[in-house]
C-alpha cells in the first residue's frame, strides 16, 4: 500500500512541492493584481501529450477474486437511468444495468444486449435491433424486447408525462414508437432523420418491465426499485446502498458476457474533494475517476509522485467557454455585435498561459468547437487564435474602437467596457475572469468580472432572461458530434442554450443537415464546416477542454480510460477489471 | 398540575414549530430560483423537461399552495370531506415528504443518518466534559502558574483554530504520515471501512479523530467555564468554613467545591444538546462522516425542499423537546420551582 522510500527525504520532497505550488497560487494573486504579467509569459509551458485512450493492464496473470473501493465525492440520485441525467448515477448503474449498446474508445456504438449493429432502413428512419438470447435478470427471468419497449415508453410516451424524465423533451421530439416485433427483435420508429439517435440515444440501461411495469406512471418516480435495485442485468449485483456513505455491489456470475474477476466493488461515498488524494494514499480508496471523485489538477505533480498509484491524464468531452452577447435588443450587443470585435477580443487571450496556470497544464487549448478526439474534429481548422496581442490591437484599431493614451478604447464616445459573469465558488471559472480581464485591459479594453449565483442568476441568465454582456460557463458536449443545443438559432428560444442569440442561417443549415443523414464521411464535411463557421464568427468562444485526471492503485489492473470511454459508463472494461493482489 | 403544564406547554409549542417551517419553507423557496432539483443543468436538457418536471414536483405553483400541500393541510380537509380532489399527504399527518432529488422517503434519509451523528457528537460531548472538567480544576487552583497559562492558551486556541484545518493537520499526521512512515494510522475518513468494515473496533478507529476534533471546541470553551467557576466557589464562605474544620484540600476542593462549581456547567452543556443532532456538519464534510449536518448542506445546494424541510422540522421538534423535558427535570431537581 505505501511506498518504500526513504520516508524522511520524502517529507521534504514534499515539502519542496508544496512551496512551489504555493508560489504559484501566489503569482496567480500578483497576476490578478496586473503586476507579474511578463513572469506569466515567460512561465515554462511544457505540454503533456495527452493520450485519446489506453489500457492499463501490465501484468498478462489475471487474478480472480478481490475487491476495488472507488471515492464518489456526491451520492447518486438514484439507480434508474430513466430518471436520471447526472454522471455519478450514470456511472454507477453502468456498474449493474447494461443497455442494447454503449461506447467504445473511438466514439462507436459497441453491442451489449443487442446482437449487432442495428439495421437501418432505407430511409434512415426504422432501427431494427435484434437481441441476445442469453441475458438474464438476476432473478432468472429472460431480458427481453418488452423491457426494452417499457424502458423507452417511460421516456418519450405520453402516457407516462407523470415520470420526471429528463429525456422526454429529445426522444419525444424524434422518436415516434418503440415496439417489440418478437421476443428478442425491437423496433425503433423515428418521426425525422436523426443521426445522434444511435450514439447517445440506444445506450440506456434497460429496466425490468417485470418489476416496474405494474407501477402508476408518478409511482416510477419513487419506485422502491430506484434505490433498492435487485433485479438487474449488468456485471454486477446491487447489495446495499447506504445513502451518504457508500454503495456496495457484488459480482454477477451468470453475467451473460461472462462473470466479472472481482468478487465486489464499493463506492466510497462522500468524501471532501481535497481528501481524495489522502484516501489514495493510505490506500482507504483504489480509485478516483474524473467526473466522480477526482483529484485536483493542482495535486498531480504531488499525486505523480506517490509510489502507491498510477496518474492518468486525457481529455474529456468537458469544455469552458464564454459568451458573447450578439441579441440586438442587448446593449452590449454594440461592442460584440461586430465580428472583428469578437475575433479581436479571442486573440488578446493567452490561453496557453491560461492553461498552464490556472489548469496546471491539465487541459487541452481549443482549436475549434470540437473536442480534439472527436472523428468530427478538423485539426487544420483556421484560424486557431493563437495569443497575438499586435493583431488583436489592429484589429479593434479597423473596428473603430481606438485609445487616446493608452486608455479605455473608445468608439463615438462609447467606451468599450462591459461586464463578465460566471458561477461564484467555481475557482477556476473566477480566476479565468481576472485573467481575461487582465489580458483584455492590456489591449485597452475595460472589462470587470462579477460572481454570480449558478442556480439563480447565472443558467437563467444563459437560457432564459439573456441578462449579460459577457458570460462564461462550463458543460460537457455529448458522444455525437451534433452540437446544434448551443449553435442552432432555434436554441434561442427560452430555455435553450444559445444564449448568445446568435442566428448564422448558414450554420443553421449545415446543423440540420448534419443530423439528417447518418453517412459518417458526409457529417463529418459538414461538421467541418461548422468548425469553419465558428471559427469565423466567435459567438462563443472555446477555451480548453479540461482534462480529466484519473487516479489507480497500481494493484486495479485492466482499467480503460479515454475521451469516450466514460460516456457509456464501465461496461466496456467492467468485467475485465481485477486486482493484481487478489484482496 | 405537572401534566396541566405538560399540555400548556405542547399546545404552546405548536405555533412555535409553524413559525420555523413557514420561515424556512419561504427561505428554501426565494433561494431556489427555477431549478429542478436533481437534474443537471447540460445543453442537453429542454425547456420541456424543466416545466414538466417543476410540474410534477408541484414546484411551479405559488409559494403559500407549496406550503400548504407540504403541511398536507388540503389532504386533511380533502379527508374531512370539506374540498374536493387528490392531494399529497403531509405533516400534518406524520408524513415528511419524499426528497424531490431521489424520490426517497425524507424519514428514511434521517433515520439512516440519525445513529451515525448521534455516535459522533455523544462522543464528542462526553469527550469534552470529561477533559475540560479536570483542566478548568487544575487551572483554578493553580492560578497563574504556568500550566494556568497553558491551559488558558490551549483554549484560546480551541476557539481559534477552525475545525475543518483542525481535522486537516490531524489526518495529515497520524492517516498520511503516520501510513508512510509504517505506523498504526488512524482512517482518515468514513464511519467505517468501505470493504469488509463495520465492526466494533473499525468504527471506533474511525470515530477517533472526529471526535477529538469536535470535543476540541467544547473543550475551550467549557474549561474556561469551568475554570472561573471554580474559582468563584473557592471563595465561597462555606469554603473556608470547611477549611477551618480542618478538613484536608483535597476532600474541600472535590467534594465541597466542585460540586457546586459543576452546577452552571451543566446548563452549559445542556445547551449544546440541540447540536446533537446539528453541531457537527464541519466535522463530517471533512470527514465524509455519513451523518445529519452533511445531508441537510448537500441538500440545501441541491433545492430538495422537503428533503431540507424535514430536517428543520425534526430538529425543531427535537428541541422543543428537548427544552420541554429541561423545564420538567428543573422541577424535580430544584423542589423550589413549581408549576402550575
Amino acid at each position: 500500500m505505501s511506498g518504500d522510500g526513504d520516508a524522511e527525504d520524502k517529507g521534504f520532497e514534499q515539502f519542496e512541492r508544496f512551496l512551489d505550488e504555493w508560489s504559484r497560487r501566489d503569482f496567480l494573486r500578483n497576476l490578478g493584481v496586473g503586476t507579474a504579467y511578463l513572469a506569466f509569459l515567460a512561465g515554462g509551458l511544457e505540454f503533456l501529450a495527452a493520450c485519446a485512450s489506453g489500457n492499463t493492464a501490465t501484468t498478462s496473470n489475471v487474478k480472480e477474486g478481490g475487491h476495488i473501493v472507488e471515492v464518489s465525492t456526491s451520492d447518486l440520485k438514484n439507480f434508474s437511468s430513466v430518471l436520471t441525467n447526472d454522471y455519478t448515477s450514470d456511472q454507477m448503474i453502468s456498474m449493474i444495468n447494461d443497455g442494447l449498446y454503449t461506447i467504445d474508445a473511438n466514439a462507436q456504438s459497441l453491442p451489449l444486449i443487442a446482437k449487432d449493429k442495428p439495421q437501418v432502413s432505407s430511409d434512415n428512419l426504422t432501427y431494427t435491433v435484434g437481441m441476445r438470447q442469453d441475458v438474464k435478470w438476476t432473478d432468472g427471468q429472460d431480458v427481453t424486447a418488452d423491457d426494452v419497449v417499457f424502458t423507452y415508453q417511460l421516456m418519450y410516451d405520453p402516457a407516462y408525462k407523470a415520470v420526471n424524465s429528463p429525456r422526454r423533451g429529445t426522444l419525444a421530439t424524434y422518436v415516434d414508437s418503440v415496439t417489440a416485433k418478437d421476443k428478442y427483435t425491437v423496433v425503433f420508429k423515428l418521426k425525422s432523420v436523426f443521426a445522434p439517435f444511435q450514439a447517445s440515444h440506444m445506450n440506456y440501461a434497460i429496466l425490468p418491465k417485470h418489476v416496474l411495469g405494474g407501477l402508476s406512471p408518478a409511482d416510477i418516480n419513487s419506485a422502491p426499485w430506484n434505490a433498492a435495485p435487485t433485479v438487474t442485468n449488468g456485471a454486477f449485483k446491487f447489495v446495499s446502498w447506504d445513502k451518504g456513505s457508500q454503495v456496495t455491489l457484488a459480482k454477477n456470475p451468470k453475467y451473460y458476457r461472462g462473470a466479472p474477476h472481482l468478487d465486489s466493488y464499493v463506492f466510497k461515498i462522500g468524501v471532501v474533494s481535497t481528501e481524495v488524494l489522502n484516501q489514495l494514499k493510505t490506500g482507504e480508496v483504489d480509485v478516483a475517476y474524473p467526473g466522480i471523485g477526482t483529484i485536483d489538477a493542482s495535486q498531480y505533480d504531488s499525486a505523480k509522485s506517490v509510489d502507491s498509484i498510477n496518474v492518468y491524464s486525457y481529455p474529456r468531452l468537458s469544455f469552458d467557454f464564454f459568451l458573447f452577447q450578439l441579441d440586438p435588443a442587448k446593449p452590449a450587443s454594440k461592442f460584440f455585435g461586430d465580428k472583428q470585435v469578437r475575433q479581436a477580443l479571442y486573440y488578446a487571450l493567452d490561453r496557453t498561459a491560461i492553461a498552464h496556470a490556472l489548469y496546471f497544464d491539465q487541459a487541452t487549448v481549443a482549436n475549434t468547437s470540437m473536442p480534439p478526439k472527436s472523428w468530427a474534429y478538423n485539426k487544420d481548422n483556421q484560424p486557431v487564435y493563437n495569443f497575438d496581442k499586435a493583431k488583436a490591437q489592429s484589429m479593434l484599431d479597423a473596428a473603430g474602437w481606438t485609445a487616446s493614451g493608452g486608455g479605455t478604447r473608445q468608439k463615438g464616445g462609447v467606451p468599450l467596457k462591459f461586464e463578465m459573469i460566471t458561477n461564484a465558488g467555481n475557482k477556476i471559472r473566477e480566476n479565468l475572469l481576472v485573467v481575461m480581464q487582465q489580458q483584455w485591459k492590456d489591449v485597452g479594453v475595460d472589462a470587470t468580472p462579477k460572481y454570480v449565483d449558478f442556480n439563480k442568476v447565472l443558467v437563467p441568465a444563459l437560457t432564459n432572461t439573456r441578462q449579460f454582456d459577457v458570460l462564461m460557463v462550463g458543460f460537457s458536449w455529448d458522444v455525437d458530434p451534433d452540437q446544434s443545443q448551443v449553435w442552432h438559432s432555434r436554441n434561442t428560444a427560452p430555455g435553450g442554450f444559445n444564449g448568445m442569440g446568435y442566428k448564422n442561417p448558414d450554420l443553421d443549415k449545415v446543423l440540420d443537415d448534419a443530423v439528417a443523414t447518418l453517412d459518417q464521411a458526409k457529417r463529418k464535411q459538414l461538421y467541418f464546416q461548422m468548425q469553419q463557421i465558428l471559427a469565423d464568427d466567435v459567438p462563443a468562444p472555446i477555451l480548453v477542454f479540461p482534462n480529466g485526471l484519473l487516479s489507480l492503485n497500481k494493484r486495479v489492473q485492466n482499467w480503460q480510460y479515454g475521451t469516450f470511454i466514460g460516456q457509456g459508463g464501465r461496461r466496456v472494461f467492467i468485467k475485465d477489471l481485477f486486482v493484481s493482489d487478489g484482496k | 398540575m405537572l401534566a396541566r403544564y405538560i399540555v400548556r406547554r405542547v399546545l404552546a409549542s405548536i405555533p412555535t414549530l409553524f413559525g420555523v417551517t413557514i420561515v424556512s419553507y419561504f427561505l428554501i423557496w426565494i433561494t431556489a430560483g427555477d431549478i429542478v432539483p436533481g437534474v443537471e443543468i447540460n445543453p442537453y436538457l429542454r425547456k420541456e423537461d424543466v416545466d414538466r418536471i417543476r410540474h410534477n414536483l408541484g414546484l411551479d405553483q405559488p409559494f403559500w399552495i407549496q406550503y400548504l400541500n407540504w403541511l398536507g393541510l388540503p389532504h386533511l380537509a380533502a379527508q374531512l370531506h370539506l374540498i374536493g380532489g387528490t392531494w399529497p399527504t403531509g405533516l400534518l399527518e406524520g408524513d415528511f415528504g419524499r426528497s424531490l432529488i431521489d424520490g426517497s422517503p425524507v424519514i428514511d434519509h434521517i433515520l439512516q443518518r440519525l445513529p451515525n451523528t448521534l455516535e459522533l457528537t455523544s462522543t464528542a460531548i462526553v469527550l469534552g466534559v470529561m477533559i475540560a472538567v479536570p483542566l478548568g480544576v487544575a487551572g483554578a487552583l493553580r492560578r497563574g502558574t504556568k500550566i494556568d497559562n497553558a491551559l488558558t492558551a490551549l483554549s484560546v486556541a480551541g476557539v481559534a483554530v477552525p475545525s475543518f484545518w483542525l481535522a486537516l493537520m490531524l489526518i495529515l499526521l497520524f492517516s498520511v504520515q503516520f501510513e508512510q512512515w509504517h505506523l498504526p494510522w488512524l482512517p482518515s475518513g468514513g464511519a467505517y471501512s468501505a470493504y469488509q468494515g463495520g465492526d466494533f473496533l473499525d468504527r471506533v478507529l474511525h470515530l477517533i479523530m472526529p471526535a477529538i476534533v469536535l470535543s476540541f471546541g467544547y473543550l475551550a470553551v467549557w474549561s474556561r467555564f469551568g475554570r472561573s467557576s471554580m474559582l468563584e466557589v473557592l471563595s465561597q464562605d462555606y469554603v473556608r468554613t470547611a477549611r477551618a474544620k480542618g478538613m484536608t484540600e483535597r476532600r474541600v476542593v472535590y467534594l465541597h467545591a466542585l460540586r457546586n462549581a459543576l452546577i452552571p456547567l451543566v446548563t452549559l452543556v445542556g445547551l449544546e444538546l440541540p447540536s446533537l443532532v446539528s453541531g457537527g456538519a464541519v466535522v463530517e464534510i471533512v470527514f465524509g462522516w455519513p451523518g445529519i449536518g452533511r445531508f441537510a448542506l448537500d441538500r440545501a445546494f441541491g433545492h430538495d425542499y422537503t428533503a431540507v424541510m424535514g430536517i428543520v422540522t425534526f430538529a425543531a421538534l427535537l428541541v422543543i423537546a428537548g427544552n420541554l423535558l429541561a423545564d420538567i427535570l428543573y422541577a424535580f431537581l430544584d423542589p423550589r420551582i413549581r408549576y402550575t
